[in-house]
């Protein structure tokens, strides 16, 4: 039953906002600590190759430097200890542009910056791969299981049954993560103990890689990440620089901080990959859906694959009877690509929903009736019964809220002085999962007041875990939210999964909340009472004069749930302005609506979600990485080339949630609104860029020039 | 960082006399561009004078025009009664560039004085002729997209930065250099260079010299008058191309056309040919396209920018619509 005094599901501020606005809450480098010393990473200035020399000489004797450490000095290392990208300092082998191939360390970091400039390398070069559009001539099958062809009925065969078909190439460039936070460690060793300060948006899958990196046991390394700056995926998986910093300390015998650049993250933790994407649709006059075939094209890196999976969505998002799915890839010499925020729905989206915007066009239907027409009443890729799906209410509650009904079908007719205005809708989906993980909860009564501490190696991106966490704990122990402490960010704490793939919220506050039943009905068998009515823990604590007690709770998902397909949804719609002599756009509204089961806190989930937004407008209008194919550089390597958009590129932003309890992924309802955030966001851009001029730009970003 | 000393200067003698004595050293204004440059290793002075506190800071009507002093900030000046009300076109060039944060701290001077933003330029991994003569360009065959459509050479394709120098281009305004022994005046089109075979050389300031002002002669351009930038994004974004447009007009007639481009040449480029041929004419769009496409037609792209040639063409004719229009 509701109660007025629950904390889910109300607004409240982040219990945290108060530490991080004063500047008071941590991060990696935050951490004093006597003795420091500071690292610098150098790196390689070719793609390909071999070092044949490195002279360090003049950075050695340099004032400040303690030590220069090669692949010719550094520890011999686990390279399959599971961090990702190679660069551990191991061989002279060089696999991309900007690979790691040394540190500095020196009494200051200026000290560093300044002798790594001394350090001469010379290289064997060979032949570099850097050429994106060359190699996707002649592309390979990818390793990865899961990217094997995907053929359902006739396949991509049907399409010669259709009678309206579109058939086009959509392309995506390279994009780079960039957290505020770049990057950061500090290592401290005690004996054989490793102390690792460092964001990490999975604390025990730093602490286990970086362990069997080092050849160590996870219970030697220790990670404390109770804040980071943004990670957005570049801090999922952790890169080279976090056990290198650990080394730099072993071999100096101090505690060592090692910060990257803002120009060193564009090749030091990943990408997003670029992808060339053919999207075919064949429907009937109707609108029916009768073949999908998407065919993409990506790259990896030479020593390891990731593929963003790029037709996730087109997998479920429509009834359609015959599909094909295939992935082929190129390996480059680039830094590994990596899980970067909606991993393939976000890039895939913008394929498939611009490619619907399309048909609808040639249709001359609306396109939101023919994503209705073609709502598939379980998944399509499985045959598995939808644990719930909002799409369809996400299109018509967010068409009455954005005013649908005054866009003009007819692209290029409403016109405002020299603007052109034009509206698109796009759609999204991202899966609802819950992963293991453990919680303690602590109660204490001191002055007939009980306060309560939750503990798990949880992280919170900057997204609002510790406050959701907090409100969990308070309704599940019938305390105010501040009585609660939230510790996480630490991986002495009880384990936990990570802040990624939209499995924190549901992973954590079940684990919290599973605890706080637990913790409960624990208290209640101590009494030895029966009650009519079931106490809360707080109630519990004070009635009986406890005055500690503790449990801890390791939760699953429920078995059940893999009986369903179970995700998010959600529907975009834009309103662009587009300058019709610069051709420059600005995207006056944007409207997410979500349907992604219980949402825990309406204002950081609103953050959340139009923080998405505002990176998926990004990706449609600014952000590209772009590669000098005779270097393997990037040629656009600081925020003056990479744009991230500003407030002047963006007006109003909304976010609105269906009202859903759909309790079959997990006990809490709760299906995660981190990914989805960002699906679908380009493709409505772009489908109202389209609307506004009449112009379909297939290749993002929609830059001024595209619209000449 | 490459170690340096830091000191200040007492006076603009002073200032001169302690850059002319070291050929590595350098002045710091607001240090927007400086200090990046220190960071990406582009610039390695090795003594830093430091001319914060010397009085270059007045904004003031003069006999001939309106005085604008090194040091005082693109901020104040841009917002400057004085400005805003006599020469609008320079306010709004300036409120188009940057960041408000940078403005707050940029220079008069310094902002003539900044570096292209030529990725290879900055990427000391990278040939550059700007950089490091003899080295070659990057960028000629490269990435380009953001480079150069007028008066490049095969040594450097970069261009210049700035917004506000578009503008004083347009209003015809005059350096004030300070030199060791004495003070010399530098037209505005004779103050940046084109890259040539000497691409290291932004413009003609010799080691040694400061500047202390900049003299903008009085216009009838204020009720007519605009400024177009074309980016990436709608803030904080390098012009792709950029148009200071101002007319001064006899009724309908054009007596004289003051047109700048920014974003596509290694200095403001000056719509001459443009200017020449809309001079005496009336104010039409068929003579501003002419004059566009007159302009436009010794454009010669890059691989990658061959869209600056229309949007060029697009955007001096919106611009001088705008300035018509006033």
């Amino acid at each position: 039953m509701e109660n007025s005094t629950k904390s889910i599901g109300k607004g409240i501020d982040r219990i945290d906002g108060i530490l991080k606005i004063t500047g008071k809450a941590t991060y990696a480098t935050d951490y004093p600590a006597k003795n420091m010393a500071y690292a610098v990473l150098f790196k390689s200035t070719i793609a390909a190759g071999q070092i044949t020399k490195i002279d360090s000489t003049e950075a050695e004797k340099y004032p400040g430097v303690i030590k220069v450490i090669t692949h010719e000095n550094a520890p011999r290392l686990n390279t399959k200890g599971g961090l990702r990208g190679g660069a551990l300092l191991q061989g002279p082998e060089i696999i991309f542009h900007g690979q790691h191939i040394g540190i500095v360390v020196a009494e200051t970091f200026e000290q560093a910056t300044a002798a790594a400039h001394l350090i001469k390398v010379e290289y064997n070069q060979k032949a570099e791969k850097t050429n994106f559009e060359k190699l996707a001539e002649t592309p390979t099958m990818p390793k990865g299981k899961e990217l094997a062809d995907q053929v359902r009925g006739a396949g991509k065969s049907a399409m010669k049954t259709a009678e309206v078909t579109v058939e086009e190439l959509y392309e995506t460039p390279i994009e780079h993560h960039h957290p505020m936070e770049p990057h950061a460690t500090m290592a401290m060793w005690e004996g054989d103990k490793l102390t690792l300060y460092n964001g990490s948006q999975i604390i025990n899958g730093a602490q286990t890689a970086a362990a069997a990196t080092l050849n160590m046991k996870p219970e030697q390394v220790r990670i404390i990440s109770p804040f980071i700056g943004g990670g957005f995926g570049s801090k999922g998986g952790q890169w080279a620089n976090l056990v290198l910093t650990a080394v730099a300390a072993k071999m100096v015998n101090r505690p060592v901080k090692l910060a990257l650049t803002r120009q060193q993250m564009f090749n030091s933790v990943g990408l997003r990959q670029r992808n060339m994407q053919k999207l075919s649709i064949g429907a009937t006059k109707e609108g029916k859906l009768v073949a999908l075939a998407h065919e993409i094209i990506s790259h990896t890196a030479i020593n390891d694959e990731y593929i963003e999976p790029c037709g996730d969505c087109t997998k479920i998002m429509y009834d359609v009877p015959n599909s094909l799915i295939t992935y082929r890839v190129v390996p480059m010499n680039i830094i590994l690509p990596t899980y970067t925020r909606g991993p393939g729905k976000s890039t895939g989206s913008f394929a498939l929903e611009s490619a619907m915007d399309e048909l609808a066009y040639k249709l001359k239907m609306d396109p939101i009736e023919l994503r209705i027409k073609n709502e598939p009443p379980k998944d399509p890729s499985n045959g598995k019964p939808w644990s719930s799906r909002t799409t369809v209410k996400c299109l018509q509650e967010g068409a009455k809220a954005f005013g649908w009904d005054k866009r003009k079908a007819e692209p290029g007719t409403n016109k405002i002085g020299d603007d052109l205005i034009g509206y698109g809708v796009a759609c999204g989906t991202y899966p609802a999962r819950q992963r293991d993980s453990s919680a303690i909860i602590k109660l204490t009564l001191k002055n007939k007041v009980v306060h309560a501490k939750v503990e798990i190696a949880a992280s919170d991106l900057g997204t609002g875990t510790n406050t959701i966490l907090a409100q969990t704990a308070a309704d599940g122990l019938g305390l105010p939210v501040n009585q609660i402490t939230v510790k996480l960010g630490d991986s002495d704490l009880p384990p936990a999964a990570g802040s990624v793939g939209s499995v924190g919220a549901s992973s954590f506050a079940n684990a919290v909340n599973d605890a706080c039943i637990k913790i409960t009905d624990e208290l209640l068998a101590k009494s030895g009472k029966q009650f009519f009515v079931r106490p809360t823990a707080a109630q519990l604590m004070i009635s009986e004069s406890f005055t500690d007690f503790q449990t801890r709770s390791d939760s699953k998902a429920p078995a059940e749930a893999e009986k369903y397909s179970a995700h998010s949804f959600n529907a975009n719609f834009a309103e662009v302005r587009v300058n019709s002599i610069t051709g420059m756009v600005k995207v006056t509204r944007f409207l997410a609506v979500t349907g992604a089961g219980k949402i825990l806190n309406p204002k950081t989930a609103r953050s959340q979600i139009i923080g998405g937004n505002v990176w998926g407008i990004g990706m449609a209008l600014t952000e590209e990485s772009v590669i000098d194919p005779r270097y393997g550089n990037f040629a656009t390597r600081s925020f003056a080339d990479y744009h991230v958009p500003t407030n002047l590129d963006i007006g109003n932003l909304d976010a609105m949630f269906i009202n859903e309890e759909d309790l079959i992924p997990n006990k809490m309802g709760v299906k995660g609104i981190g990914e989805v955030g960002i699906v679908g966001v380009a493709a409505a851009v772009a489908n109202a860029v389209f609307n506004a001029t009449g112009k379909r730009v297939r290749s993002l970003p929609i830059t001024p020039d595209k619209l000449l | 960082m490459k170690p340096f000393q830091f000191i200040s200067a007492t006076n603009p003698g002073d200032a001169v006399a302690r850059l002319t004595k070291n050929p590595e050293a350098a002045f710091l204004g607001g240090g927007t561009n400086l200090l990046d440059l220190m960071k990406e290793h582009v610039s390695l002075p090795n003594e830093i004078i430091d001319i914060g506190n010397l009085s270059l800071k007045e904004i003031k009507a003069t006999a001939t025009g309106f005085h604008l002093g090194a040091l005082a900030k693109n901020t104040e000046t841009a917002n400057h009664p004085l400005i805003r009300k006599h020469l609008p076109l320079l306010s709004k060039a300036i409120l188009a560039g940057a960041s408000a944060q940078i403005r707050n701290m940029a220079t008069n001077g310094g902002n003539l004085l900044q570096r292209t933003r030529c990725s290879y330029f900055y990427d000391i991994s990278m040939p550059c002729n700007k950089r490091v003569p003899g080295s070659g360009c990057a960028a000629l065959e490269g990435f380009n997209r953001m480079h150069a459509i007028f008066g490049w050479s095969e040594q450097c394709v970069a261009v210049y930065p700035s917004d506000m120098a578009i503008a004083l281009s347009a209003l015809n305004a005059t350096v004030k250099v300070k030199t060791s022994v004495a003070e010399r005046l530098i037209p505005f089109k004779d103050f940046h260079l084109l890259p040539g075979n000497h691409p290291e050389k932004d413009n003609s300031l010799a080691h040694g010299e400061l500047i202390t002002g900049i003299e903008i002669p009085n216009n009838s351009l204020a009720a007519h008058s605009a400024y177009v930038k074309v980016r990436d994004r709608n803030s904080y974004a390098f012009a792709l191309v950029s148009v200071a447009a101002g007319l001064s007009l006899n009724g309908n007639l054009i007596q004289s056309a003051h047109l700048a481009m920014g974003g596509v040449a290694h200095k403001p480029w000056r719509a001459l040919q443009a200017e020449d041929f809309l001079k005496g004419k009336p104010a039409t769009i068929a003579n501003f396209t002419k004059a566009a496409e007159l302009e436009m037609a010794s454009a010669k792209a890059l691989p990658n920018n061959r869209f600056k040639i229309e949007m060029g063409r697009k955007t001096l004719i919106n611009a001088l619509q705008l300035a018509f229009k006033g």
